[in-house]
């Protein structure tokens, strides 16, 4: 068996299947996975401007969906996303400065971001239904 | 098939690209607008959810609102372009199916952005 | 696309368990990656059961015992057995670190689960191979770089600029930083990874050297130095308690400095 070959058998070492999750790996891959989550909910926004650009008939139509109960599960889900993302979309920026680099202060950072998602979208639900 | 390049010139490869930093920053700055636009999109949802249609026409016919609303939508569509590149850059590694998604990214923004942004004109010059 | 999952031949398979040492009142069990390259078997997982009370403190400690005294045959890698070479760089439950620094109290679990760096080609055991990681250590020449002609005696560094190189020149290339960065998973053969960044930096910053602009020249690229996105799993891991984290965030404003 040539050097080559010997190479080529060796075995890829286990990774996610044994490395033990730190938080702000977890909470780096909620921030991926918000912003496709948003990306794709885009079409949730273009479709309602659409709607509206379209005629009474249609937005009504469209409205109906948005208000029944899947609908709005699926937009507290889209609220909690944009939070979320836009929280963490911050903290990245201090990152990006230069701060916040220490142990507690990554700590806290993505702490803050997942309980102030929470937060804000319960807040502004709460919100949005005392308006109406 | 064998690959007999040295360690070096595998990780030398094609040589950097001498770019990404324009991605970066453009990614960044992006992100500041969103913080400022998702805002105002946000109060304008809570304000007008379960409006009319006429009362949402007419909201989106202030020039102002109209603005915002379009500025919002590049912003985000913008943002959110870059961010699926480096999505799939990250993990799309076939060569054939790279380009097809990084192709079918920038189509899906831009047909997101232009639907948008056409559909708030329309309203807003009283289509 | 990535694969997230391992090869065929990579998958771990249930091994041999060892026999629990005579008389022994106080005995750890170890769960240790097996793989010889010429068994032609799946890589495996082999249990040993280790006397604590005649056995020092660390898990390197336990290594060399069960060579020495249970099984010949576990490789791996060590030699200064105190943190200085990086040798005995391994991923010990669930954390990529050295075994000689890593004190068995330190280990939660009642099992200590010890694998080889992780997503890495397996040379045997414990022992990955590092080549790539090294080719790239070569690739950012890591080395003082200058055009001025030599002077008489030394190249000359005020006590500022020398403490700019503080948490920087301690790192000794242990990988633990690279192998536990995802992105590193998904992109080593592209991204440089956060110990190669945090050398380029340590060359950057480096008052003395006189190729700042052709080093940034050659990381700046979206592989090569964007597929970090702050995952932090760097800092958390560097058992020198470095932060290449930083150092990369460093590199990227000196990116856009130079620009605006």
């Amino acid at each position: 068996m040539s050097n080559a070959d010997i190479k080529s058998n060796r075995p890829l070492s286990p990774h996610i299947q044994i490395f033990k999750p730190i938080l702000t790996m977890v909470m780096s891959i909620v921030h991926r996975i918000t912003g496709a989550a948003l990306y794709f909910g885009t079409v949730l926004v273009a479709w309602w401007l659409i709607a509206a650009a379209s005629g009474p008939a249609y937005f009504d139509f469209v409205n109906e969906i948005y208000g029944s109960f899947l609908g709005r599960l699926i937009l507290f889900g889209f609220t909690w996303a944009l939070v979320h993302h836009m929280l963490g979309g911050i903290r990245h920026f201090i990152w990006d400065m230069g701060y916040g680099f220490g142990p507690q202060a990554r700590e806290w950072l993505v702490r803050a971001n997942l309980a102030g998602s929470i937060v804000i979208t319960i807040l502004l639900w709460i919100i949005g239904y005392a308006v109406r | 098939m064998s690959d007999m390049r040295t360690p070096l010139a595998k990780v030398r490869g094609l040589g950097s690209a001498k770019e990404g930093t324009e991605h970066f920053w453009r990614q960044r700055l992006s992100a500041v607008a969103n913080v400022f636009l998702i805002t105002f999109f946000v109060i304008f949802i809570i304000a007008t959810q379960g409006a009319s249609h006429a009362e949402l026409t007419s909201a989106l016919s202030n020039p102002v609102v109209a603005i915002l609303m379009a500025l919002t939508v590049a912003s985000a569509v913008y943002h959110m372009k870059l961010g699926m590149q480096v999505i799939i850059e990250d993990y799309v590694h076939g060569e054939g199916l790279k380009y097809v998604t990084l192709i079918a990214n920038t189509f899906f923004c831009a047909l997101i952005g232009f639907g948008s942004v056409f559909a708030i004109l329309k309203i807003s010059f009283g289509g | 696309m990535v694969q997230l999952t391992l090869p065929r031949n990579s998958q771990v398979t249930e091994g041999k368990v060892w026999d629990k040492p005579e008389g022994a009142k106080n005995v750890r069990e170890f769960k240790i990656y097996r793989w010889n390259p010429d068994d032609g078997r799946n890589p495996r997982v082999d249990t040993y059961y280790v006397d604590m009370d005649d056995c020092g403190p660390m898990v390197l400690d336990a290594l060399i015992k069960i060579k020495n005294e249970i099984d010949p045959t576990l490789t791996f890698r060590r030699s200064c057995r105190e943190g200085i070479c990086g040798s005995c760089a391994m991923n010990i439950d669930g954390t990529n670190t050295l075994a000689c620094t890593r004190g068995m109290d330190e280990v939660k679990d009642a099992t200590v689960k010890i694998y080889p760096l992780p997503h890495l080609p397996v040379v045997k055991d414990l022992v990955p191979d590092l080549t790539n990681f090294y080719a790239q250590h070569r690739s950012i020449e890591p080395w003082l770089q200058t055009v001025s002609p030599a002077p008489e005696k030394e190249w000359r560094q005020s006590h500022e600029d020398r403490t700019k190189l503080d948490g920087l020149y301690e790192c000794i290339l242990c990988a633990c930083c690279s192998t536990s960065c995802p992105s590193y998973w998904w992109n080593g053969d592209r991204y440089l990874g956060p110990a190669i960044l945090l050398q380029a930096y340590r060359w950057l910053i480096d008052s003395r050297d006189e190729a700042t602009g052709e080093r940034l020249d050659n990381l700046e690229d979206p592989f090569r130095l964007y597929r970090c996105h702050t995952i932090m799993n760097c800092a958390q891991v560097c058992p020198k308690g470095l932060n290449p984290a930083q150092a990369i965030a460093e590199i990227k404003k000196m990116m856009v400095e130079r620009r605006v």
